[in-house]
């Protein structure tokens, strides 16, 4: 690892100031958890690093209100995972943290830098791809939302630009019939990263599904909604035979990647029973 | 025996806390890793790209601009100090760094020695090195064949095992060593046999994967020696071997280590311990290299192999013949591959009484990293083969798994294949606590939907390596306290505090109260390694000679003492001086015949080790999840049962990860998942719900207190327990490992005619 500088500001204005759009080496850094063994494995060489963690006010905390559940970028994993009001909004995402890698992560890596990061691999991106949130971003020109339909962009790539922070992300208020769940498949250790994350969210009119969010990561380069399995759900009784053409529709849709964690094909399958299983289980 | 007759019996057979334990928890305990010296320098490793080529040039000069960089040390440097720089316990076919070619994937060409490891490793980036690629072979099958490309001129068998030395001079062929054996005629009782089984089993790569990575500090001294501080598992080798390559006396060099954060075989004969004390002899200067997480991948594995199982069975499913083909994938260098395939080859016949055995063992070099020891030194990968045939055999002939291996066990006083006859093994006391503790008997609940459940069992032996020697110092000091002196490597096992069992059993004292030195040459006697489950044997029994014998001198000395201090106040007139019991220990063998690889003593004990493993397996993700895990030993006589149980579950956890889901991936002689984000081991929610770790005991005659070895004997059998409950749960039959849940997806898609498409 070459020498770079380490600043550390005490206001997002100052981070602001001190990232620089025009050199890739400068970089926020969060909970380090992404950036630090890209760093080790020398995929990136930081010139400047801008770290956040003496930022307190607008980055911190977690407020629940009639609008939802306002969450500060720098909020830990670990604080979202135990935190009574992410529970009683969104108790999808507290089952998802418990699982998502393992304590010593959650205890530094932040909401912020989980999102900013573009991995694909990542388990709360295709749960509030189906929850409805937006992220705020600030930067020299001033402040923006992204809807977090928008935000994923590619492998590794956000509607972040450079030289931006995610100062807080907003999760929709969820009707009370709204039923949801997450489903996690690893295909080697228990902790590792999903090989398939399946994410869906409905409500029900009379016997029927009134609206459907279906969405999948990590087979696929980004977290992506399927609006063919959405569509399929769309005014169909909430059947296993509905469940099981909505599965079907999202095996189709998806283009998996090869990887060590199992072939193209096997993830496809694995994207089928695993939408299946999140619309079974949802509640 | 006079009045120094303290209570006896009370230490050994207790379940004593480590002796270590506080310190590990607050941080205090000695790690060569923490390390640091005045005026050292750092060493970062410049590493082969590709895997099999010649070196046409090295450029240096772009690393050596790199501020605070000292050095570029590559080839030439190292022959300026050692022209024969060659190593190797079975073979010296391992330069310190690459010499006119490489020969796999992360081969150390160059070191950088720098101030500070950041510009250490910045400059291994630059160094630059040209190739002339040459044809890689990477399959151990295909490697054997006589028109593959060679990697090795010639082979150049160590001095050290004598039975290697026929080998010397052979050219032209990949195939470092061919050991066989045969007993009774298999084609005839093949001939005879009323069924014949005949599969293939293959096990891929894995790696130890230990909390502390590969370290070495070597510290040149000005009047012309070297300390290696060095976290290794065989301190007595490195001296000889560093002696050797720098033909010095053993007498200069001097290797010391501390605790060490795992072993588990990787940390064994010369690692990064050459080239540390090259590095420091050019520099004149102390030399750091500690490898990173992720080089371990390319410096030492477990072997891959494919093995090929044929086994007659007659009418009353007694098993009459068996023949056993092993291609162990040996990787570029030998390390110690020839070993692993000579004293595990020849136990291929498993803890069963057969007639007619012929095996056939091939340590085969390919372009892929070295393999050597991994906890268990080669049995697995046979065991996976041959108990996993067995519950072949016994469903076809619909005879109970458990009730085959009862018929058909090896016992006490029968030959084994080598001729050796079976003495101090229990495998019924194994088989039946293995039964009772998978309620064998009990109906089973088999799931429901897509979630099937089944169970299974398998059972593997291992012969204890011979022959090898421990010695060890028992020191009484004036004030009467008592020091263990031996080259016995604490790595995690526990062997400071069952060496001070044996020790305080002995003499009569708590086991508190006895310091246990760590190895260090110029202290500590000599040992052969802490390696394949032998500590506690032979270095057990090394100690507790010496402390029988400082007991016997103080005995003569002050005759009538009540305590040790009085003891040496009556004979040294006042609180002083030092009385050193000596022991070793060296078990009789009989070389094995070259041609029939018989011999009437071929291990001074035999490990036995059964598990029984219960899963479910997800139908439609070919997920299994292992719900109960049981590992049963027999351990002679347990020294320290919590200490026993703790290596049997930790073995089951460790083989539980190699069974499931550890492979190393490669692509042309390159790690695809050479980092621990990608090559995953277990994690406590792989933990089986009921995991545990039990022993029979029936008293060793030879053993310390009855004791054998059981580091390893945990490793042997939950891979085929655990694919043979997937066999139970849902009728696949799996012969490759790991069994991810790919590969078993497509089993079962396979078996029920909805194949998954490929790719
Ligand atoms: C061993 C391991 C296992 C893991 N397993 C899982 C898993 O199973 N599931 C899962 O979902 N995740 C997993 N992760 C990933 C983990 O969730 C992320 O590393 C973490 O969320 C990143 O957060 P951070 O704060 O540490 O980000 P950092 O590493 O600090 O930053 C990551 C990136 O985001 C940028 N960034 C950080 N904060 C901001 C901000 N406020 N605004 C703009 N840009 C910002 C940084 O510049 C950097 O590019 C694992 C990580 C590791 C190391």
């Amino acid at each position: 690892m070459k020498a770079f500088e380490l600043v550390e500001p005490a206001t997002i204005d100052d981070a602001i100031a001190l990232l620089d759009a025009g050199d890739p080496g400068v970089r926020a850094v969060a909970g380090g958890s992404a950036l630090v063994p890209m760093m080790k494995a020398r995929l990136f060489q930081p010139t400047r690093l801008v770290s956040l963690r003496r930022i307190g006010g607008a980055l911190r905390g977690i407020h629940a209100g009639d609008g939802g559940l306002r969450i500060g970028a720098l909020a830990t994993l670990t604080e979202l995972e135990h935190s009574t009001r992410v529970r009683d909004a969104a108790p999808v995402m507290s089952r998802a943290l418990r699982t998502l890698s393992n304590v010593r992560i959650r205890n530094v890596a932040t909401l912020g830098g989980h999102l900013a990061h573009g991995d694909p691999h990542m388990d709360l991106p295709p749960i509030l791809l189906t929850l409805g949130a937006r992220v705020r971003v600030a930067g020299r020109g001033g402040e923006r939302w992204i809807d977090i339909n928008d935000l994923f962009l590619g492998y590794y790539q956000t509607a972040v630009a450079a030289g931006e922070l995610i100062t807080e992300v907003h999760v929709s208020a969820q009707p009370h019939d709204a039923r949801t769940w997450y489903e996690k498949f690893t295909a080697l250790s228990a902790d590792d990263w999903p090989t398939v994350g399946a994410a869906v969210w409905y409500r029900t009119a009379g016997d029927r599904i009134g609206e459907a969010r279906v969405a999948v990561s990590a087979a696929t380069e980004r977290p992506v909604r399927i609006a063919a399995a959405e569509q399929i759900l769309t005014g169909a009784a909430p059947s296993a035979e509905t469940f099981g053409a909505a599965a079907d529709a999202a095996a189709a849709a998806v283009d998996p990647l090869a990887d060590i964690r199992g072939s193209a094909a096997y993830k496809r399958e694995m994207v089928r029973v695993h939408v299946r299983r999140a619309l079974e289980k949802a509640r | 025996m006079g009045s120094l007759d303290f209570a006896r019996g009370r230490e050994v057979g207790r379940s004593l806390g480590r002796l270590e334990a506080a310190a590990k928890v607050d941080g205090t305990v000695e790690y060569i890793h923490n390390l640091r010296l005045p005026g050292m320098l750092h060493g970062r490793i410049h590493r082969s790209s590709i895997p099999h080529g010649r070196i046409v040039r090295i450029d240096t000069s772009a690393a050596l601009a790199v501020a605070g960089v000292h050095a570029v040390v590559t080839a030439d440097d190292v022959a300026r100090l050692v022209p024969d720089p060659y190593y190797g316990p079975a073979f010296h076919d391992q330069p310190i760094l690459a010499t006119g070619k490489v020969r796999h994937v992360g081969e150390p060409v160059a070191v950088v020695l720098a101030d500070n490891p950041h510009a250490a490793e910045e400059a291994a980036d630059l160094v630059a090195v040209e190739y002339e690629p040459l044809e890689a072979v990477f399959d151990e099958v295909a490697a054997a064949a006589p028109d593959a490309p060679v990697l090795h001129d010639e082979l150049r068998p160590a001095g050290m095992f004598t039975d290697l030395k026929h080998l010397a001079g052979r050219r032209d062929t990949n195939v470092a060593l061919d050991a066989r054996l045969r007993s009774g005629d298999v084609e005839q009782a093949f001939a005879e046999a009323e069924h014949v089984f005949e599969h293939t089993f293959r096990t891929g790569k894995v790696m130890h994967a230990a909390f502390e990575p590969m370290v070495t500090v070597a510290e040149p001294h000005a009047a012309g020696g070297l300390t290696i501080h060095t976290a290794s598992q065989s301190p007595s080798f490195v001296r000889s071997e560093i002696s050797r390559l720098l033909g010095w006396p053993e007498n200069r060099v001097r290797v010391r280590t501390a605790f060490l954060g795992g072993g588990f075989g990787a940390k064994l004969y010369i690692k990064l311990e050459a080239m540390a004390a090259v590095c420091a002899l050019l520099a004149r200067r102390p030399v750091r290299i500690a490898l990173s997480m992720d080089e371990q991948f390319y410096t030492i594995t477990k072997h891959g192999a494919t093995v090929r199982i044929k086994t007659g069975v007659a009418r009353d499913g007694r098993m009459t013949a068996r023949q056993v083909e092993t291609f162990w994938n040996g990787g570029a260098y030998a390390d110690i591959g020839p070993r692993v395939t000579q004293k595990s080859g020849f136990s291929a016949a498993g803890p069963y009484d057969i007639e007619h055995v012929a095996l056939d063992n091939y340590a085969v070099y390919t372009n892929e990293p070295p393999a050597g020891a991994l906890r268990g030194f080669g049995i697995s990968q046979l065991v996976w083969a041959y108990e996993r045939q067995a519950d072949v055999i016994a469903r076809t002939l619909g005879i109970d798994p458990l009730e085959f291996r009862r018929r058909n066990a090896l016992r006490n006083g029968r030959p084994h294949a080598t001729g050796t006859v079976v003495v101090g093994m229990e495998v019924d006391a194994v088989l039946d606590r293995l039964a009772e503790a998978m309620a064998w008997d009990k109906p089973f609940d088999r799931g429901t939907g897509t979630i099937r459940r089944g169970r299974g069992i398998g059972i593997g032996v291992k012969a204890c390596v011979s022959p090898t020697t421990s010695t060890a110092a028992v020191h009484i000091y004036g004030d009467g306290s008592c020091a263990v002196h031996c080259s016995t490597v604490d790595m995690g096992q526990g062997s400071d505090t069952t060496m001070a069992q044996i020790a305080a059993e002995v003499l009569g004292i708590p086991t508190t109260d006895v310091r246990v030195v760590h190895p260090d040459t110029d202290v500590t006697p000599y040992d052969m390694a802490t390696l394949g489950s032998r500590s506690t044997f032979h270095m057990g029994n090394a100690v507790r000679r010496a402390a029988e014998d400082a007991r016997a001198q103080i005995e003569r000395m002050a005759p009538g003492a009540t305590s040790f201090r009085d003891a040496m106040l009556a004979r040294f007139a006042m609180q002083a001086g030092t009385v050193v019991g000596f022991g070793s220990y060296a078990p009789s063998y009989q070389k094995p015949d070259p041609e029939t690889g018989l011999s009437a003593n071929i291990t001074p004990f035999w490990m036995l080790g059964g598990a029984g493993a219960e899963v479910e397996v997800d139908t439609e993700t070919g997920r299994i999840t292992v719900t109960k895990l049981v590992n049963v030993a027999d351990v002679g006589r347990a020294i320290n049962p919590a200490s026993v149980e703790r290596q049997l579950t930790g073995a089951a956890i460790m083989q539980l990860g190699f069974t499931l889901f550890e492979e190393m991936v490669f692509s042309d002689g390159q790690v695809l998942n050479a980092s621990l984000a990608d090559y995953k081991i277990p994690g406590f929610l792989d933990v089986p719900r009921e995991l545990t770790g039990t022993f029979v005991e029936a008293p060793h005659p030879e053993g310390p207190f009855g004791a054998k070895g059981v580091g390893e004997t945990g490793i042997f059998s939950p891979s085929p327990a655990i694919a043979n409950a997937l066999y139970d749960a849902t009728g696949v039959m799996l012969y490759d490992m790991p069994l991810t849940p790919e590969r078993v997806l497509r089993a079962i898609r396979e078996a029920g005619g909805r194949p998954l498409e490929q790719a």
